[in-house]
């Protein structure tokens, strides 16, 4: 594979764009994934365990580490990135390979795993490039990215992730009313130390609202909102990061 | 006999006994060192073939999954921010929602 071009191929249901040398296929790394978390495939294990009438079950590696980060990451933003959907992620605990949750409670662990596979994708890059996948990118080394409205941004390190209503509509779901979300943005970019960092950042300051620009800069997140009426509101942290200094004169 | 002519006909005979006694001696010595030896190699290769010998699992395989070293490091930077500056060159890759 060229360190140039960039390599465009469909996995987990979304537009993949690679660029560089990779020790690991990301297309097996994708596909690993997928076939673990797809709640489109019945034989996958999360839909086996979804359909599971056992309160404890023995899961597998990959599985019981994605879900210490998704309670993680729960905790992390006091339950709004919530592997239930429904506020009941305190009742689920994974202990080395056992899993434990009320029975009947599914969980949906689409809130981390597609950033988890890109980062796992990109860990295997041995030269400088980048993964993406539907837009989630992580990068090693500068890579300049198209932002969604207009403009564009380079990445010096890490990752950028876009959330919101766009192209799947409303889903992202508000965890205190089991409804999707409604709030002042379409779209909302955060750059974070990896991809699944800027995904659980978008993914918040889209839910928060209002509230979402100062909670990413609390954070020295980098965050981007294109508000639904076309307005684009950048954070502290955004603006300062890429504001272009002029010369002296 | 006289006593002198009895200690003649003897001395040729404890000498011999002297001999005897002192070769088996040495194959004492001798058995105990090979003995030794074989306990001590026995000893060497049992501990080495405890430690070396394929086929013999010393631990739980392990499951194939994300390196655990990379698990850590997406965990540390769940709330971390990136790195970005102004773009200088034609992006080759967009940012939208999937």
């Amino acid at each position: 594979m060229s360190a140039d071009l960039v390599h465009r191929f469909r996995a987990m249901g979304c537009e993949v764009a690679v660029r560089g040398e990779f020790r690991t296929s990301p297309a097996g790394v994708l596909e690993r994934w997928e076939e673990a978390f797809s709640l489109f495939r019945p034989e996958s294990e999360l839909s086996r365990i979804n359909a599971s009438p056992s309160r404890v079950l023995r899961v597998s590696r990959l599985f019981s580490h994605t879900l210490e980060v998704a309670l993680d990451v729960a905790a992390e933003t006091d339950g709004l990135v919530d592997p239930t959907l429904c506020g009941r992620w305190t009742e689920v605990a994974v202990s080395g390979r056992l899993l434990s949750r009320p029975p009947g409670l599914a969980l949906d662990l689409n809130g981390v795993v597609k950033a988890l596979a890109v980062d796992e994708a990109a860990d295997g890059l041995d030269t400088p490039g980048f993964v993406s996948v539907g837009g989630d990118l992580a990068a090693r080394g500068p890579v300049d990215v198209a932002l969604p409205a207009r403009g564009s941004i380079r990445i010096l390190e890490g990752g950028l992730a876009t959330s919101g209503t766009a192209s799947r509509g409303a889903h992202l779901v508000d965890t205190a009313t089991g409804r999707a979300s409604a709030t002042r943005w379409e779209l909302v970019t955060a750059s974070g130390a990896s991809c699944l960092a800027a995904d659980v950042a978008a993914k918040v300051g889209f839910l928060l609202d209002d509230d979402g620009p100062d909670w990413l800069d609390a954070r020295e997140i980098p965050g981007r909102f294109v508000a639904r009426d076309g307005e684009i509101v950048e954070n502290v942290t955004w603006a300062r990061a890429t504001e272009v200094l002029q010369p002296c004169t | 006999m006289p006593f002198s002519s009895l200690a003649g006909t003897l001395a040729p005979v404890m000498a011999e006994h002297s001999r005897i006694a002192l070769a088996r001696a040495r194959a004492r010595s001798a058995k105990r060192a090979i003995g030794l030896l074989t306990a001590v190699v026995f000893g060497v290769a049992f501990v080495g073939a405890k430690i070396h010998a394929p086929g013999h699992a010393k631990g739980k395989s392990k499951s194939l999954g994300a390196p655990s070293s990379f698990q850590r490091a997406v965990k540390r930077s769940v709330a971390q921010g990136g790195q970005i500056a102004p773009a200088v060159q034609a992006p080759p890759v967009s940012s939208s929602t999937s």
